[in-house]
């Protein structure tokens, strides 16, 4: 990480006082073209990392001479041929085979590093402190929307993405996030290409693929894609990490690698690191790159309970949603505790057929069911016509358990909205921000006072 | 909108089993017990590695000696192993609480709110003590859903079973 970081600064340094000699850069793309032609094993990792070299290379080009552009053009060619259709599916394997061998990458770089490390190093320190201000000094102004820009492109594609949770294709919403973040950047890239010497940070951010996680961990898979998918949750919390502060051809470049390496592949191999550009104005030191990552993962989770629970769209903030989250959590255990014991007091032996049960009437009664009968709900007036039967047995738990009175309203309001969500499927949590869990919202404010 | 899913009835069947290996005739809180228990221990069942808040409600589950027979029914887990993470768990919270915490710069009010209902929640999810924060969101979520699967299946049968009594 540190390899990365001094090789980060060391060539932001170069692009900006326009490193004059030569051959360190040719060093350096000697370097790196033996980078690129290494992994000869895997031949997505050539397209992955010739993607990222390529930038890396064509930076130095710009920053060099102009006449060493021409040598730089044959990695570049091929990063372009991959960079410009955005090929879908193979970009994806080839960003994903990338981060298969990132230990072998990250072996490279550290060989790299050790190439140049005495000179990069002397310059860090000569330069590192001032880093920050030079950074600070370095921005120009039309970078700055262009470097909000990426960062409102990840949010409402990851919006997007939540909102498709239910696609069974792991790869489709990350595919969409990845063109979408692709677009964004192609769209700095343009904004950019005028300026080529001024190269600022992009505030580009990796973001985890929890989608993929919180898709597929709901149970209704069968178990070994529940565990692939862990896999490669596990793979995506950790991956490389690499702090450039680069010009947006580089960033660009590199985001969309990232973006189309963000997508997951099911053998992975667990060590990684977390690409973290540093954004502008900010500090660019580890801990609090970790930190800021840390953050974003967080605020990602939560963005997904926000689909999760209801009722918490409507809230901004992290303690309010972790109230919602509380209440919910809170007044489903006391609704499952609750049905047990009605189902204690109904079966007075616990004899249940279990022929019948295993029919799908079971569950299919439950929409026919719903208009006839409606269990302990004195608020509903449509339903209490149909309802005096089911009196008896609350008056049993009532009776009973005497405490069980004060959830009853509650627990009233939540099963009156039961029924909307008949056929809920825990994988399908897009038919669960579809089937209006806004309808629930007006019972769970409700609930709120009597919660507290 | 599909079908209920293979989910919902396989907790019914795991719950069945663990309910088939009640005694009779129990009070109506025993088999208020009974019931929840075997519903808890089919949901977590399910998840079973996936998930760590299920390791530890089935661990919760078989340390109490009247449910070891219910649990046993509904699968064979390796309970020891789950006894062993949690024990192994506390031991590193204990440690890591020794430890002097750094003084971040957490004066603002919101993150001592923050910080409190993270508290909260850490009780409410079974093994929650144990996480940090990135993992403790991300088991509320799976035990959220897993409980409003378990609550629908519970639902359905009450219902049935209401309406077949009728």
């Amino acid at each position: 990480m540190s390899v990365w970081q001094s090789l980060s600064s060391a060539m932001e340094i170069q692009s900006q006082y326009c490193f004059p000699t030569t051959e360190y850069g040719l060093q350096y793309e000697s370097a790196l073209s033996s980078m690129v032609s290494s992994p000869a094993a895997s031949n997505c990792n050539i397209s992955g990392e010739s993607l990222m070299i390529g930038e890396l290379i064509g930076k130095l080009g710009s920053i060099g001479n102009s006449g060493e552009i021409p040598h730089h053009s044959q990695p570049m060619l091929a990063a372009s041929k991959l960079n410009s259709p955005l090929p879908k599916s193979t970009g994806l394997n080839s960003g994903v085979a990338d981060f298969s061998a990132d230990p072998g990458f990250a072996e490279r770089a550290a060989k790299f590093s050790c190439f140049g490390s005495r000179s990069f190093n002397v310059r860090t320190t000569q330069f590192g402190l001032k880093d920050n201000g030079e950074i600070a000094a370095y921005r120009s102004n039309p970078l700055a929307p262009n470097a909000s820009l990426p960062r409102v492109s990840s949010s409402p594609a990851i919006k997007a993405m939540a909102s498709q949770i239910g696609s069974s294709n792991n790869n489709t919403p990350l595919q969409e996030r990845s063109e979408l973040a692709n677009s964004q950047e192609e769209s700095t890239v343009s904004d950019q290409n005028p300026e080529p010497g001024l190269k600022g940070s992009n505030s580009r951010k990796r973001k985890a693929a929890p989608k993929a996680k919180t898709k597929e961990t709901t149970p209704s898979p069968s178990p070994n894609t529940s565990k692939v998918i862990e896999l490669n949750e596990a793979s995506n919390e950790k991956r490389c990490k690499l702090s450039e502060s680069n010009g947006n051809e580089n960033g660009s470049g590199k985001a969309e690698e990232d973006a189309k390496g963000s997508n997951t592949k099911a053998p992975e191999p667990p060590k990684d690191y977390i690409h973290v550009r540093a954004r502008r104005g900010q500090a660019t030191d580890s801990h609090s790159l970790a930190e800021r990552v840390r953050r974003e993962k967080i605020s990602e989770r939560m963005k997904l309970l926000q689909n999760l629970v209801p009722g918490c769209s409507k809230v901004a903030g992290k303690a309010l949603m972790l109230d919602e989250i509380i209440n919910y959590v809170q007044s489903l255990q006391r609704q499952v505790e609750f049905l047990s014991m009605k189902l204690a007091s109904v079966n007075t032996r616990l004899d249940f057929n279990v022929e019948s049960l295993m029919s799908k009437d079971v569950f299919q009664s439950n929409n026919t069911l719903q208009h006839q009968m409606f269990p302990m709900n004195s608020s509903a007036p449509a339903y209490l016509g149909h309802q005096p039967q089911q009196n008896p047995p609350l008056q049993g738990n009532t009776a009973i358990c005497p405490k069980l009175n004060t959830h009853l309203p509650q627990i009233n309001e939540f099963i009156d909205t039961v029924p909307e969500y008949p056929a809920f499927c825990e994988g399908d949590l897009e038919t669960l921000v579809q089937m209006g869990f806004g309808q629930n919202q007006n019972q769970e404010m409700a609930l709120h006072p009597q919660n507290f | 909108m599909r079908s209920p899913g293979p989910l919902k009835q396989k907790i019914l069947k795991k719950w069945m089993m663990g309910l088939q290996r009640c005694k009779k005739n129990m009070s109506i809180l025993e088999r208020k017990r009974a019931i929840k228990l075997s519903a808890d221990v089919a949901m977590a069942s399910l998840r079973n590695d996936a998930a760590y808040w299920s390791r530890v409600l089935i661990a919760k589950a078989v340390n109490e000696a009247n449910n070891k027979k219910i649990v046993q029914k509904v699968f064979t887990i390796r309970t020891a192993a789950c006894n062993k993470r949690i024990i192994r768990s506390k031991k590193i919270l204990k440690r890591a609480r020794r430890r002097r915490k750094r003084t971040a710069q957490a004066s603002s009010i919101t993150k001592g709110l923050v910080r409190k209902r993270r508290r909260i929640l850490k009780s409410l999810i079974p093994g929650g003590e144990f996480m940090n924060g990135v993992t403790l969101i991300e088991e509320t979520l799976d035990y959220i859903i897993s409980l409003r699967a378990q609550f629908d299946v519970m639902e359905s049968l009450a219902r049935f079973s209401e309406n077949q009594s009728q």
